[in-house]
């Protein structure tokens, strides 16, 4: 491998890690947000903010059934 | 550079990205980055906004203000009076629209989404008309 591809692996490496700050029991939680069950809560609760900030745009998600 | 909703960008910083997703660089436009601000600073009473309020200060700290090596948060700036073209062309689109499709589409001309609800009818049609591909991450 040449040094550009050296550097660029570890770029990657460092993208697919994540966030050194992220603690265990913070991907837990962001976990459950993201990808399960509380995922679609999460889906309803970013819409909801769009609908009541009319600067981001009000009409563009699924309704929030929350 | 690939533009990525809510979902994907804290997908990234907890190391947890789909395998589906191409291997580059990320960045979420900043209104999507302000609607997550929104959601750690004003919660609501549901199940989600007392989970997000055990989150470690640490972790916060991460979701506040991302590394850039793992997610970007992206300039707006050079593009905005090209949003604000779009948004007056499609009848108002608002912000989070409009720079989502402009991001994209000096990005690759892909906008990459987790979740079908976080897709928006408008971002779809305008898409479409823009040549701007929506893809959804298993």
């Amino acid at each position: 491998m040449t040094t550009g591809d050296n550097l660029l692996d570890e770029f990657r490496r460092a993208r697919r890690t994540g966030d050194p700050r992220i603690t265990p029991e913070g991907r837990e939680i962001l976990r459950r947000i993201t990808s399960g069950d509380l995922a679609d809560e999460f889906a309803d609760s970013l819409a909801m903010i769009s609908q009541n900030d009319p600067a981001l745009g009000s009409d563009d998600q699924v309704t929030p059934t929350a | 550079m690939i533009v990525v909703d809510e979902y994907l960008a804290v997908r990234s910083l907890v190391g947890d990205l789909p395998a589906d997703l191409p291997d580059d660089f990320l960045g979420v436009p900043i209104s999507a980055h302000w609607r997550l601000l929104q959601r750690i600073h004003a919660p609501g009473n549901g199940q989600l906004s007392q989970l997000l309020a055990l989150l470690p200060e640490n972790d916060r700290e991460a979701l506040r203000s991302p590394h850039p090596h793992v997610v970007e948060i992206l300039d707006p700036r050079p593009y905005l009076d090209e949003a604000a073209q779009i948004s007056a062309r499609f009848g108002g689109t608002g912000w989070l629209v409009a720079e989502a499709i402009t991001a994209a589409l000096h990005h690759g001309r892909e906008l990459w989404y987790r979740n079908e609800r976080n897709i928006g009818a408008r971002t779809r049609i305008i898409a479409a008309e823009l040549g701007v591909r929506i893809l959804v991450a298993r």
